[in-house]
């Protein structure tokens, strides 16, 4: 019975072949591929003319290979292990062919798999560092422009100051305040887009610092009602009283993100109303969560586009009616989320627009007797103890210095020292006393931060701590980390005007 | 009698080696995939002079991340390598001084020609640029979907093999 069940289900896939010393075959059993005594080993596939070398070995040899394919002259595939023995004592050559295919089509589809996600992960992998390498170009090639314009912006909107302070007819007067505007205008897109680039690369931190939040809204809500009786438009501010006066947080974006919203609302209305809420929502521990918006009677949102509405560059209108960079929204949204808040927008088209936002603030308890150090610039200058101070400018651009002078010189309180290379500045500093040293960063030779951690380590008496301010358009916050540890006091940002120039200088002056 | 030489295909998963071979005996190229396991063996006569031919036998190897792991019998009586890698993928040829310098290490006096395939994919500039990443000069730069080179590798190799 066994004999029968065998030759019933029993499939031999194994085929014994003997050949001679030329490769001829001997004998074969023909289980797989049919060959004649006489046929040449190498007619079923050329993978027996590499053994060719060890048909007349006189040697025991016995090599093995696996997973050789080989083709039936039935064009059958068959997947094999393949034995070759060859013998001392002269017996004929033989070749075990193993059929094992089924076995080997199984480890091909385990193989095809493994193989496509190694590969799939891999070019993946390149994709995204090739995205990375062009995200950092376009940002370092942001950062890097927007600092070459700074350079001219400063000399415009310096000299803009200046211009306004002299003689100048009422016509004169007006083509100057258009000159200003149109600078300060380009030195905000200017600053949006670096802003954005910041963001985006996570190089933008949020500040905590204590201020009084009702006097921001105060502010903005007299601004804009200002504006709003300018464009004949209504403008409500909904606030609610009880939200703390005292609120800790980064003012400057804050402010930011109300003014680009706020912005935003009175480009798109032409009739009806801008109105800004605040309201709180609830409090917890030492934190208070508070419901903004920014609601509109404008041009309003196709729905189709609200998705895209906080992307960067994105402007919806395509017929240049309403300029811009089309960043703010990207910059609020961007600035919003740093402050672990949400923003959503609902919007209606030619109805309006409403922008909806959820922030928590950290506030101190006792709100009443919180106080904030105030003091004015003028306070700074009113309290100078020497009649003229000696000051090094440090910067290689001649309008930057050009502007620096005119605008100290207007003062009447300094001598000013200008070097335009950065290797000419330590041995300046050593032979002159100064009281205040305004450093450029980029500059020929060597650059103003490193310079300012030579000027601390000089064993001159003042060295240490005489106030050095850089001048710089490098503003990202790994730069601004960077001044300060190599010793800077301050930082006057480029563009600067006369304002800021003067009110960072007296402020550093004793 | 007509003279025959072995010659093996190495080289990372996935670079193409299979396509460079069915490029050289079939005139054909398909993008799917297909993995190879073990090994695939094809001839191709080839003309070497005008009144010289000689029969390659072309082993198609399954890729391997390390060469080391190659089946030795696979390398038994091999009179020529070929060493192929993807030029748009690091993995492909970041061992590749090592590799090379591994194969000729071992295999001193067998011809080998170092190719990075896959040029249809980047721009010339870009191989030109990059020679020096790839840590070994390749001896072509082919592409199987194309046919750029690929006769030429062959060719080359095979009047190395009979000198």
């Amino acid at each position: 019975m066994l004999e029968t069940y065998r030759g019933t289900y029993f499939h031999p896939r194994t085929q014994f072949i003997t050949i001679d010393k030329t490769g001829k075959v001997i004998e074969s059993d023909n289980i797989l591929f049919p060959l004649k005594k006489g046929d040449e080993i190498s007619s079923i596939n050329p993978f027996f003319e590499g053994l060719a070398s060890y048909f007349d070995s006189k040697e025991d040899n016995d090599i093995k290979f696996t997973c050789v394919h080989l083709e039936s002259k039935k064009k059958q595939q068959h997947t094999c292990d393949i034995e070759f023995k060859t013998f001392a004592n002269g017996q004929p050559s033989l070749v075990i062919i193993h059929d094992f295919s089924d076995h080997y089509e199984y480890y091909q589809e385990v193989a095809q798999s493994r193989n496509e996600s190694v590969i799939n992960s891999q070019i993946l992998e390149l994709q995204n560092k090739y995205l990375k390498e062009k995200e950092d170009f376009k940002n370092t090639f942001i950062a890097n422009f927007s600092h070459e314009l700074r350079n001219p912006l400063t000399g415009v909107t310096a000299f803009c100051s200046v211009l306004q302070k002299t003689d100048m007819s009422l016509e004169q007067q007006d083509y100057v305040e258009v000159i200003k505007s149109s600078g300060d205008h380009l030195k905000n897109m200017i600053g949006d887009i670096l802003e954005m680039s910041k963001i985006e690369v996570g190089k933008l931190t949020i500040d905590e610092e204590l201020f009084d939040f009702h006097k921001l809204i105060e502010m903005l809500a007299f601004t804009y009602t200002v504006k709003a009786k300018q464009k004949n438009i209504e403008f409500e501010v909904d606030f609610d009283d009880k939200i703390p006066k005292y609120i800790e947080g980064d003012k400057t974006r804050i402010k930011q993100v109300f003014e680009n919203l706020l912005e935003n609302a009175f480009k798109f209305t032409t009739t009806g109303k801008v109105t800004f809420t605040i309201k709180e929502n609830q409090r917890r521990a030492r934190k208070v969560n508070l419901n903004i918006s920014v609601k509109d009677t404008g041009i309003g949102i196709p729905s189709e586009k609200l998705d895209i509405i906080f992307n960067s560059f994105t402007q919806l209108d395509v017929t240049q009616k309403y300029s811009g960079t089309g960043l703010g929204l990207s910059i609020v949204k961007g600035l919003v989320e740093l402050m672990d808040g949400k923003i959503t927008v609902e919007s209606e088209e030619n109805v309006g627009s409403i922008f909806k936002m959820n922030i928590n603030f950290k506030y101190p308890i006792n709100q009443e007797n919180t106080s904030l150090e105030n003091k004015l610039d003028i306070e700074y200058k009113n309290s100078l103890s020497k009649e003229k101070y000696n000051i090094l400018l440090a910067e290689d651009s001649e309008l930057a210095q050009m502007a620096v002078l005119k605008i100290l010189s207007q003062e009447g309180h300094f001598y000013l020292d200008i070097i335009s290379n950065g290797e000419d500045v330590i041995e300046s500093v050593i032979h002159n006393e100064y009281d205040l040293i305004l450093m450029d960063i980029r500059m020929p030779g060597t650059h103003g931060d490193e310079l300012t951690k030579m000027i601390r380590s000089l064993p001159v008496q003042n060295c240490k701590t005489i106030p050095i301010l850089a001048l710089t358009a490098n503003l990202y916050d790994d730069d601004k980390k960077r001044y300060k540890k190599m010793g800077m006091n301050d930082i006057i940002e480029k563009p600067f005007d006369e304002t800021t120039l003067l009110s960072k200088i007296y402020k550093h002056l004793k | 009698m007509k003279v025959s030489k072995k010659i093996i295909l190495l080289g990372h998963f996935g670079v193409g080696k299979s396509s460079l071979i069915r490029q050289f005996v079939e005139n054909s190229f398909t993008t799917d995939y297909k993995v190879t396991i073990g090994v695939h063996i094809l001839k191709k006569e080839v003309q070497i002079a005008p009144n010289e031919t000689i029969s390659l036998i072309i082993w198609d190897l399954e890729g391997y991340d390390d060469i080391k792991k190659t089946r030795a019998s696979y390398l038994l009586g091999t009179h020529g390598f070929i060493y192929v890698f993807d030029v748009t993928r690091p993995a492909t040829f970041q061992n590749l001084e090592d590799d090379i310098t591994y194969l000729t290490n071992q295999y001193a006096n067998t011809p080998l020609k170092v190719v990075g395939n896959k040029a249809d994919l980047v721009t010339k500039s870009y191989l030109k640029e990059n020679k020096a990443i790839f840590g070994v000069t390749p001896d072509f730069f082919t592409s199987a979907k194309t046919g750029d080179n690929v006769a030429d590798l062959f060719t080359t190799l095979a009047k190395e093999l009979v000198k």
